[in-house]
Order: structure tokens, then C-alpha cells, then sequence
């Protein structure tokens, strides 16, 4: 993992970001007459993006639609879903730096991590909601009803707890009977498909609401966002800010690179791997499931395939950061971010993941340690 | 040998990476305190692994290692740390994207407080480091990798250090330094074992030898009678041995 962010970092991120925006209007200019050729499409197309993936909100759709005719409304648009591009980046960030946490300390790409995304928005929904609900194999039904966030905080508590259970029971004991890297992932697909059913079978296939209020959207002029997305990306910040702030300056921060770079050096350092490893755990479910509520509150709801339908996007994100760096993973959310929304301004909506995914080629084509790895000087 | 008592003592050990598969048969060793001892032996002898075998990195089958009285056959590493061994392995021995003094603060990482007490020891022997304090490891080349891995491994302060290889892949110059240093290191009171690719180098500054052959020690002596020996010139030094 990187120590800092610096310039050079930032401008490359930059140069990203500009690519890609050229690259998918190219796209668009091509096969924009067949897909969005008038404003009412194109902002249907947007709108459609947007409820599959976390995008624009009904109200934002409607917007759209409403200034379709002013001459000012092109400008808005590419502006607003820019916009929608960073909050949609920084909330599919919080479920991203876990990932790559835990790849850069057990070299695990772990599939199972969508469900960590699902799980902490369909317990928020658990605990919020005034419908009576149940327990698996407890055959006792009850409301529970209580207010957003203190159900949110026992959920990001749970979901955090499903980390450490995680790692004590199955991934721990798998390092130390030294199961190969490869085995362990097919354990997480597996593991993935256990727990999408699982949850499926508990909520059930429809889309949950976690909050039944209005949301008031503010208008910035060129661009609107709805409070609670201005919520949603404020405690994004500062989750990914206190990550940073725990890495680059906390000494169990530091031994968190250390055994990311070595494990081996690091415990004959005297890091106690197996411990940063645990913290790693709790730390990446924990933030996926903080990704989860908010993404489910941006999107109005959440059904529980909602992190499988995001994991590939995670993955692109990690993958285009540079694997194994957290900030990385940061840089790369904000790009898959920006792309897959831009990209429904001129696109089909089931092109989405195709952009991103051609994007993390195309990057990868160029530099292919990612945005922010670094070759690493030898001998 | 010296009346210094003892403080590592490997007894018959039989160790290996894989089930079933030893590479280690029978080796034993006593160092005592205050010693620098080399471990020199042809490719594939098993020194790198029976360094590791002390370290905890290598499972033993069986025989033991004992630190002072106190057994420590398979003990974790970290534990190791805590009880006063320092580690060196031959490669991968920084941590790349970190930088010179966050890699020094991980090998305080137990003591915190040992951290700017063992600065300004570090910074006598290595002054180059205290320079390059802000730089990422990754970017540095392998002799001062070398420094820093070193270092690192000092910053607890061990009774013991253990030494995989300092001079590999090095240049002569660089490997003069090496083990201008090693010898410093010792001096300072650290006893310290390490294994060598460049036997006659080591044996140079050595107080006493282990040849390894097979997974065996062979023989043990004092560095200059190793050096002068026929047998070990033969074998492991060249006709120029002496």
C-alpha cells in the first residue's frame, strides 16, 4: 500500500478520468443515434442506470425530463451525472477498500464480499422497519421499528461481527492449515452463493425500503442533490478519511502496509499478522456494510443481490487502484464511478459494467500495476 | 570457545517446509554469548533452513533449541522477537512501500517506546539511514535494503541476531560493507549467527564456524582454523583458500 497520496497521484487519477470521459463520449458519439437519441430517452436511459445501480433518484429523473427542452440542460446533465458519478464512487469506495484490505493483507480476492454489502443494508432494514419480521429457524415473528440510525450502527456492529466470525472459523483456520491462495477463493465463491441464498431466503427477493420519508433535494444551480445524499456522501468522507488517518498514521495503521507488503517479515518483526488480519476483517465487512445502507439510502432501497450486482464493479475499481493499495481502491471507485454514470448519458443502460470493465483494459493496458501501484525497483 | 556462557543451543534437529520431507537430519549447534558464528556449507546443505529452524519459520520435528534455559523449538516468530532474537531473511527483507523510518518503527513494533531510544544507536551505525529517513524502502538499492533490513531487525534490541545471506546479490563493495558492519553489530555485544554464500569472507571475521553438509553439521572450528583446513578449502573455498 502507499504511504501518501501525492501530486503525481492525483494528476494521474486526473488523467483517468479525463481518458475516460473522452473515451465514452467517442463511444456515445457512435452509437448515440441508435440508443439516446432524444433528451426524454437519455434521461430515461439515466434514470434506469441509476435505480439499478445506486444512480439518480426518481425525483432527479423527473428533473431531467422537466429542463429537457432548455438549451442550458446539456451542460446540466453531463454536470449532475458527473456528480451522481462521484457520490455513486464514493459510497462503491466504503465497500472497495475493504476488498482491498483484505486482498493486500491475505492475498484473498474475496467473492463473498457483496453479500458483506447486502447483509449491512437488509439488517438496517431488519431493525427499521415497522413490518413484522423473524429471525431464521426461530419461529417467533416481531417488530422491532426502531429509528434509522441506531439500526444502522447495531447493523455496521453485526455485519462487523460477521468479519470477525468469518476469519476466526473459516479464514484463519484455512491460512494455518496453509490452504493455497486459489482454494481459498473458490471457498469465497462458495461462501458467496451460501450467503446470497441465505439472505435471499431471510428478506426475501423484493426490494426493501430503509426510510419512507421524502427526500428534499437541494439545487446548486448547475447540478441538485438530495440531502440525504449529501448525508450519505459527508459519512463516506469521513469513514474513507479515518481509514487514510488509521493507515498513514496509527501504528497498528502502519503494521496493517507492513503485512501488506510481508507478511513473513512482518511477523519477524514481531507484527502479530494473525491479529492485523482479524482487525482487517472486522474493519472491511464493517465498511461494506456502511457502503451497503448508504448505497440502499441513495437508491431509495436494496434488495439482497444488491452487493453481487456491485461486486464486479468492486473489483474493477480495486483492480484499476492497483491491487492491494486502499487508496487504490478509492481512486478507482471514483472512476468506475464517474464512467459507469457519464457512460448512460450516450449509452444503452445494459452497456454500464461494459465501459467500466473496458476502461479497467484499457488502463490496465498502459499501466498495468494500476493507477496508484508502483513498479517496484529490484535488487 | 570462550567461557561466555551459552545462549542458543540447537540439539539434533530434524526439520523441513513439507510433510515427510526433511532437509534438516541431525544438526546441533552451541553459539555463546558475545560469539559471531558463521554457517557456511555447499547449495542445498540446509543452512538457510536450519536458521530458519531457530527463528520458528522452519516446523521441527524433533530435537530442541534452547534461548539461555528457556526452550523455544517452534515458537512463533513475534514471540521470538519479544524474547530477544532479530531475523534478517536473505530476500524480501524490507518493506517496500513503507518508508526507512516506519520500517524501523515495525521493528520496534513491540516496544514502541524503543523507537527513538534505538534511533540514535542506528543512526551511529548506519548514518546513511537517518538521511533517507522519509524515502520509500522500494526505491532503495539492495545494499542499503540491506542497511535498513538490518536495522530493523535491531531495533529491540536482540541478544541474538540471526543473519540469512547479508552479502547476496550485492557487490563486492557493498559486501565488504556488509560485513564491516556484521562485525560492528557484534561488537557492540550482539551475538550473532549468519549464513554464507562467501565462506571465506565470513570465516574472515568469524569466531567460529559450522559447515553444513546434507542436513548435517559437519564439523565445527574456530574461522582462521576453517580456513586453513584442506578439507574445507576443497570443498567449499577453491584451490586459492588461503
Amino acid at each position: 500500500m502507499t504511504n501518501r497520496i501525492d501530486r503525481r497521484v492525483v494528476l494521474r487519477a486526473l488523467i483517468v478520468l479525463v481518458v475516460a470521459a473522452a473515451a465514452v463520449t467517442f463511444l456515445g458519439s457512435l452509437g448515440s443515434s441508435a440508443v439516446a437519441s432524444t433528451p426524454e430517452v437519455a434521461s430515461y436511459a439515466a434514470g434506469a442506470t441509476s435505480d439499478a445501480t445506486a444512480g439518480i433518484t426518481q425525483a432527479n429523473t423527473i428533473h431531467a425530463e422537466a429542463v429537457s427542452d432548455d438549451g442550458s440542460t446539456e451542460t446540466n446533465r453531463y454536470l449532475q451525472q458527473f456528480v451522481n458519478g462521484i457520490v455513486f464512487g464514493l459510497l462503491l469506495a466504503l465497500a472497495s477498500v475493504g476488498l482491498s484490505l483484505i486482498y493486500g493483507t491475505t492475498g484473498l480476492s474475496n467473492f463473498a464480499h457483496g453479500e458483506q454489502v447486502s447483509l449491512g443494508a437488509l439488517l438496517t432494514f431488519f431493525f427499521t422497519t415497522q413490518q413484522t419480521v423473524s429471525i431464521p429457524f426461530v419461529p417467533v415473528e416481531f417488530t422491532i421499528g426502531w429509528p434509522l440510525i441506531p439500526s444502522a450502527l447495531v447493523a455496521i456492529v453485526l455485519a462487523a461481527g460477521t468479519g470477525w466470525l468469518q476469519d476466526r472459523f473459516l479464514w484463519s483456520p484455512l491460512r494455518r492449515r496453509r490452504v493455497s491462495i486459489v482454494q481459498q477463493m473458490i471457498v469465497s465463491i462458495g461462501l458467496s452463493l451460501a450467503l446470497l441464498n441465505f439472505i435471499q431466503w431471510w428478506f426475501g427477493a423484493e426490494r426493501q425500503r430503509l426510510s419512507t420519508s421524502i427526500d428534499t433535494r437541494i439545487d446548486f444551480g448547475m447540478f441538485e442533490v438530495g440531502q440525504s445524499t449529501l448525508w450519505s456522501v459527508s459519512i463516506s468522507v469521513i469513514c474513507l478519511g479515518a481509514v487514510a488517518f488509521f493507515l498513514l498514521k496509527t501504528r497498528t495503521g502502519r503494521a496493517t502496509r507492513a503485512v501488506s507488503d510481508n507478511p513473513a517479515l512482518a511477523s519477524a518483526s514481531g507484527i502479530r499478522v494473525e491479529r492485523v488480519i482479524r482487525l482487517v476483517w472486522i474493519m472491511a465487512t464493517g465498511l461494506a456494510a456502511i457502503g451497503g445502507i448508504l448505497l440502499a439510502i441513495y437508491d431509495n432501497a436494496a434488495a439482497f443481490d444488491v452487493g453481487a450486482r456491485l461486486l464486479l464493479l468492486m473489483f474493477a475499481a480495486v483492480t484499476l487502484g492497483g491491487l492491494g493499495q486502499a487508496f487504490g481502491a478509492l481512486v478507482g471507485s471514483l472512476v468506475i464511478g464517474v464512467a459507469v454514470e457519464m457512460s448512460t448519458l450516450w449509452l444503452g443502460t445494459d452497456l454500464k459494467y461494459a465501459v467500466a470493465l473496458a476502461i479497467l483494459i484499457l488502463v490496465l493496458l498502459v499501466r498495468p500495476q494500476g493507477i496508484l501501484g508502483r513498479a517496484e525497483r529490484v535488487g | 570457545m570462550s567461557d561466555a556462557p551459552v545462549i542458543v543451543h540447537a540439539d539434533d534437529l530434524y526439520a523441513g517446509y513439507l510433510p515427510g520431507i526433511d532437509i534438516l537430519n541431525g544438526c546441533s549447534m552451541e553459539v555463546r554469548e558475545g560469539e559471531l558464528i558463521g554457517i557456511i556449507g555447499p547449495n542445498g546443505a540446509g543452512k538457510s533452513t536450519f536458521l530458519k529452524s531457530l527463528f520458528g519459520l522452519v516446523p521441527i520435528r524433533t530435537g530442541t533449541v534452547k534461548l539461555g534455559e528457556e526452550d523455544i523449538t517452534n515458537k512463533r516468530a513475534d514471540d521470538l522477537v519479544k524474547r530477544g532474537i532479530g531475523f534478517v531473511p536473505q530476500n524480501n527483507n524490507v518493506f517496500p512501500s513503507l518508508t526507512v523510518a516506519e520500517n524501523l518503527e515495525m521493528g520496534a513494533y513491540q516496544r514502541p517506546k524503543m523507537f527513538k531510544e534505538q534511533m540514535g544507536r542506528i543512526g551511529e551505525l548506519f548514518p546513511k539511514l537517518i538521511e533517507r529517513k522519509d524515502q520509500r524502502a522500494g526505491s532503495l538499492s539492495g545494499g542499503e535494503r540491506q542497511m535498513v533490513a538490518m536495522a530493523r531487525a535491531l531495533m529491540m534490541n536482540p541478544s541474538v541476531l540471526l543473519l540469512d545471506e547479508p552479502s547476496a546479490g550485492l557487490s563486492p563493495d557493498r559486501q565488504d560493507e556488509t560485513f564491516v558492519r556484521t562485525r560492528e553489530i557484534n561488537k557492540t555485544g550482539v551475538t550473532v549467527i549468519m549464513v554464507e554464500q562467501n565462506a571465506r569472507r565470513c570465516l574472515q571475521i568469524c569466531d567460529r564456524g559450522y559447515v553444513l553438509d546434507q542436513g548435517t553439521t559437519a564439523y565445527t572450528a574456530t574461522g582462521q582454523e576453517l580456513l586453513k583446513d584442506p578439507k574445507v578449502i576443497e570443498l567449499y573455498l577453491g584451490t586459492l583458500g588461503a
